[in-house]
């Protein structure tokens, strides 16, 4: 299981990247596309649409189940990955180089973990 | 964290929308520790998975010529046929107590008690003879879980098969494709078994499996206001046509007045882009055919309007007999 330094990561599973032109890079993390199993569908927000920190931004359909994808921070959808739309599988594959969306005018952020903490969070909620 | 408490609920009403609405209530009412099996049928429905193409999976117009109803569900996967001959089952739990071994368990355990070789094949199937009587699905939301499935016992085989068999290669979509599979009805093996047994069966089983006693929800203890709402929900236009997944649709067809082409570009269940093509000599009319169309939802019964709003009576008849014929193809 892989837990990249440079990133943030939230108790529900995604993970967050501080960009340097001032945006928010959203993901789920190398656990979750593991738990969730195979992706066969994602339901992103559009552009321009709010998002809130601790709620829903949209869901995955994988064969195990529908599962929603919480925000870890609030602000301003600026771009959505619309090559996950065709192609969700790519989620399990490189599950950090396939980030869901970019949030701009981030107002607010969730408690996040340092990779080490995520990690240690996430070996406590296998047991 | 262990189960300590076990809940049963039979829904009294056949109307989709209704017992759907009542998942999601259970779903939103369940406490730490508790498993709810919730047991329910629903009149000639065809329910499609949460991220399907409805038109993608169903007849719709054949459907809902029969009485029947197109609902779409919380969970994922693929589209099923429900009728009287069908018993839905529930589980709804916390996820530190979500175990679809033990839930699967249960229902295996309860067809088992007839005789029947009942099995689990792959993740989402219970198959007898390596035929499926049950297909599951599974949805989550934070804390919330459930799983879902159909017993075949005596479901319309027939109508099952006309009201899931769509050509495929009318309408591109993007959303998740339903996966064929042989089925099989308990009563080839019961012929006798009736619904009220495998209620019956499946309550043993639920207690047994978990090892407590299971105790009745009643109706009076639910929120009707809040079921009510969620029924109007998920029987509105908005939630099972309306999905933000986009799709093309093109139909060949010939027509009394010529043969014509239309493409449909829908986002939403709204036509955003049509275009019609024809051989016929009125150069006008497909331009305003293809007008018409953009801006209305999908296959509703907007489309029946059209024709009158067309300015020369031909084109009305034209209108007519395309309109006809492309709610006759969905």
């Amino acid at each position: 299981m892989n837990f990249p330094k440079e990133l943030k990561y939230s108790k529900s599973h995604e993970w967050v990247s501080y960009e340097q032109d001032g945006t928010v890079l959203i993901g789920i993390t190398d656990y979750a596309q593991k738990e969730l199993g195979d992706l066969v569908f994602v339901n992103l927000p559009e552009e321009g649409d709010g998002v809130t920190a601790g709620e829903a931004l949209g869901d995955v359909e994988s064969v195990k189940a529908v599962s929603d994808i919480y925000s870890p921070v609030t602000g301003t959808v600026a771009e959505i990955n619309e090559e996950l739309l065709d192609a969700p599988q790519k989620i399990n594959e490189d599950p950090y180089g396939a980030w869901l969306i970019r949030v701009e005018n981030v107002t607010d952020t969730e408690e996040l973990l340092d990779a080490d903490a995520y990690e240690a969070f996430t070996k406590e909620e296998n047991q | 964290m262990s189960l300590n408490k076990l809940s049963y609920y039979n829904s009294s009403s056949t109307d989709p929308y209704h017992n759907i609405a009542t998942e999601e209530y259970l779903l939103r009412h369940v406490a730490p520790g508790e498993c709810i099996l919730y047991v329910w049928q629903n009149f000639k429905t065809v329910v499609i998975g949460y991220n399907q193409n409805a038109w993608k999976e169903c007849r719709v117009r054949e459907l809902e010529a029969d009485g029947g109803s197109l609902a779409r569900r919380l969970s994922g996967g693929g589209a099923v046929f429900h009728d009287l001959g069908n018993l839905n089952f529930t589980f709804l739990v916390r996820s530190t107590e979500y175990d679809v071994a033990r839930q699967s368990e249960v229902i295996l355990k309860a067809v088992q008690s007839f005789g029947i070789p009942a099995m689990r094949d792959g993740r989402n199937d219970l198959t007898a003879d390596g035929r499926k009587f049950s297909g599951n699905a599974f949805y989550r939301t934070g804390d919330y879980c459930y799983q879902h499935g159909t017993i075949l016992i005596r479901a319309d085989m027939q109508k099952m098969e006309r009201y899931l068999n769509v050509s495929a290669e009318k309408l591109q979509s993007k959303g998740v494709d339903s996966v064929k599979s042989r089925v099989v009805n308990l009563c080839e093996y019961v012929p006798d078994m009736q619904i009220s047994d495998m209620r019956a069966a499946l309550l043993r089983a639920f207690g047994e499996v978990c090892g407590l006693e299971p105790a009745p929800l009643s109706e009076s203890g639910l929120s009707a206001e809040e079921i009510g709402e969620g029924a109007r929900r998920f029987g509105s236009w908005e939630w099972r046509f309306g999905r933000r997944i986009p799709f093309q649709y093109e139909m060949t067809k010939k027509l009394s007045w010529g043969e014509v082409l239309v493409q449909f570009h829908v986002a939403g269940g709204i036509v955003k882009e049509a275009a019609v093509w024809s051989d016929c000599l009125d150069v006008e009319f497909p331009g305003l055919a293809g007008e018409a169309f953009v801006g209305t939802r999908y296959g509703s019964e907007e489309w029946d309007e059209l024709p009158g709003k067309m300015e020369k009576e031909t084109h009305r008849e034209r209108m007519a007999e395309l309109v006809g014929c492309l709610k006759e193809e969905n």
